[in-house]
């Protein structure tokens, strides 16, 4: 059963429209993430879903209820925005603490709750402190802290680790797979970065305009992009984009090659964008298929580097192991290919994905 | 963040006498005045003018109790109550404005209106004459209403004055905060009246502080309204102050010292008290977070 049904929002702010048939739903459990750059309406349909945004259009249930008309203090959800918004004249205390006053707990029950989730977290040193005394990191195990001390059903996460740097996100990432892992609640996960979203998500939904546009597991999600956006989105470094036409039933000339290669399942005669994962391109032993081309720009990221090749007319990106790229230079001739079975067909006016048809 | 690693005289000893040179320059006039309250008469007007000198209270006494020339027996100014006046009128309305204000601010900051910035325009167009301009239609209200010479009638017309400024400073500071941590009280249950009191008020009390001080030194030292709205009995002290001068004696320059003197202490008292948090008010938002 979905625990979070999110049915066609809208939202407009002035001319701006914000969401527009913004729908998809939450199992128990679930760690969602909403994929999308900025601007898309991530946020906006966090804060719908707390209740913190009136809505135009459209419902939201949660736990079996309506709770659309539910105001923001009763629908027993709770938020980690993304600047933390820790309550700068309280303690760590006081703040993780604030969740637990409306419940009428005892101020035994609260100190050892706030005891615990600080325990979990590993911010008990910083209790007596103002939250703008902590670091980066401690800010943003407080912000968890406080809205998970309530121990909620649904956790709205909205951008948590933009405001962190590199290492911290990364420290983090693993930190939110495991509380989720330990508390059993369900998230909803909002970020611009395909990292994130991929490495935690349990299911992705890829936003555009205000509206999901693909929901899947980021296993499917890459494997199959259901078009040239979340292909573009998600995958690191970004697919490769080439025209292409198919010259007869099975006979696909791409850009680059002066032969057409085999493709089976693919009609004849149509144009037809073709992308090619970078990490879907290899080294070619000399060969027949082998693709000559000019390495004119590398971004060694330590493990794998990322390659900017030139073949005939057309750019494209390769990643090759640290050992292997080591021993090329920018301006090299390299000879590459890669396996016709890995490629994805694209509309090319609607960019909508094309199967290919069982031969 | 900065503050801490901050090193005290780290600017050096050439800097530091510059600007003790020009802290002295700035203190002068209100050094010299209090060093007058406690000459005698001979000694305040001596020439070349006196630094050493030896110290009398005459001063401070007579500013309460004046010797009668009929009689020669000591008699009781009214100078205890237009202190008392001064006092109650200038806390009052600054802290009537400073509570319409805020409340004010958090409206417009925070609910804007339809052409939000156009009302906002209208509170400051009161401030951009010169009070002196609406005087007499003031003055005929006051009279007509029955509000002159009421303690009221010029509480009214300060806090009247000083809501425009405290509306925009106040707003200002409201603007400044983050609007997520309101949200996150809201979502752990705060309701709307906790919100603002127990989140957003808190979070501003240094620029609250600014405003009220601003708005206290503004009140009072404000001298043409009390003159002609106040009565004998709701005087303020600079009314009282100009009252002195001239008289049977002519100027009495170490009495009006005195006053001045005494007239000092309540808000330097006050800005001291608030001094840490006024820094912080008007630098408010001018640091990065």
């Amino acid at each position: 059963m979905s625990e979070l049904k999110v049915d066609n929002l809208r939202r407009t702010f002035g001319k701006v429209v914000a969401l527009d048939g913004m729908s998809f739903d939450v199992a128990e459990g679930e760690f969602f993430c909403l994929l999308g750059p900025s601007s898309s309406g991530k946020t906006t349909t966090l804060r719908a879903i707390s209740g913190l945004e009136e809505l135009e259009r459209g419902r939201v249930h949660f736990g079996g209820r309506d709770v659309t008309e539910v105001p923001v203090q009763g629908r027993g959800m709770s938020m980690i925005f993304q600047t933390f918004a820790l309550y700068p004249h309280l303690s760590v205390e006081a703040n993780l603490a604030h969740p637990l006053r409306r419940s009428g707990a005892s101020g035994a029950d609260i100190r050892k709750r706030v005891g615990e989730v600080a325990e979990l977290l590993r911010v008990t040193h910083t209790l007596k402190r103002k939250p703008t005394t902590l670091s980066g990191g401690e800010q943003q195990r407080v912000a968890i802290g406080r809205a998970i001390v309530g121990r909620p059903k649904l956790l709205l996460l909205d951008e948590p680790l933009t405001n962190l740097d590199a290492k911290l996100r990364d420290e983090m990432r693993t930190e939110f797979k495991r509380l989720h892992r330990e508390l059993g609640m369900t998230m909803l996960y909002a970020t611009p970065d395909q990292i994130e979203a991929l490495t935690m998500g349990d299911r992705v939904g890829v936003i555009r305009d205000g509206k999901v546009v693909a929901i899947g597991t980021p296993r499917d999600l890459y494997r199959e992009p259901t078009d040239t956006y979340v292909a573009g989105m998600i995958g690191s470094p970004p697919i490769n984009f080439l025209d292409a036409k198919t010259s007869g039933d099975g006979q696909l000339s791409l850009p680059f090659l002066d032969r057409p290669v085999e493709t089976p399942g693919v009609a004849g005669g149509q144009s037809l964008v073709v992308g090619l994962r970078p990490h879907d391109i290899a080294l070619a032993q000399s060969g027949a298929a082998a693709i000559p081309a000019k390495i004119h720009l590398t971004e060694p990221l330590g493990d794998v580097t990322i390659i900017d090749i030139r073949a005939r007319e057309t750019n494209m990106k390769m990643v090759l192991r640290e050992e292997v790229a080591a021993k090329f230079n920018v301006g090299d001739e390299i000879s590459v290919t890669f396996d016709p079975g890995d490629l994805h067909f694209f509309d090319p006016s609607t960019g909508i994905r094309r199967e290919r048809q069982a031969v | 963040m900065a503050r801490k690693h901050r090193e005290i005289g780290k600017a050096g000893w050439g800097y530091t006498a510059v600007a003790s040179v020009i802290g002295f320059i700035y203190f002068f006039p209100v050094f010299w005045i209090i060093l007058t309250a406690f000459k005698t008469r001979t000694d305040a007007l001596a020439v070349p003018p006196k630094l050493i000198f030896t110290p009398t209270f005459d001063n401070f006494v007579s500013v309460f109790y004046r010797a009668s020339i009929t009689t020669g027996t000591s008699q009781a100014t009214d100078m205890g109550l237009y202190f008392f006046n001064s006092i109650f009128i200038a806390f009052t309305s600054v802290g009537l404005a400073l509570i319409v204000g805020t409340l004010a601010a958090y409206a417009f900051s925070r609910y804007p209106l339809r052409g939000n910035d156009t009302y906002l325009f209208i509170i400051l167009t009161t401030r951009m004459m010169p009070p002196i301009v609406v005087i007499i239609p003031i003055f005929l209200m006051f009279r007509l209403s029955g509000l002159a010479g009421s303690y009221w009638g010029i509480i009214f017309l300060y806090t009247a004055f000083n809501i425009p400024f405290s509306v925009w400073l106040v707003k200002s500071f409201f603007d400044e905060l983050n609007p997520e941590i309101e949200d996150a009280a809201r979502m752990d249950g705060a309701t709307e009246r906790r919100v603002f009191f127990g989140f957003c008020i808190p979070q501003i009390l240094a620029g609250l502080s600014a405003t009220f001080v601003f708005g206290l030194i503004l009140t009072w030292n404000e001298f043409l309204f009390a003159l002609l709205l106040t009565g004998v009995e709701t005087r303020t002290v600079p009314v009282a102050m100009a009252r002195t001068l001239g008289g049977e004696v002519g100027v009495d320059y170490g009495l009006l010292a005195a006053i001045v003197t005494l007239f000092l202490i309540p808000i330097f008292f006050v800005t001291f008290l608030l001094q840490n948090q006024l820094l912080r008010g008007v630098t408010f938002g001018t640091v990065k977070k």
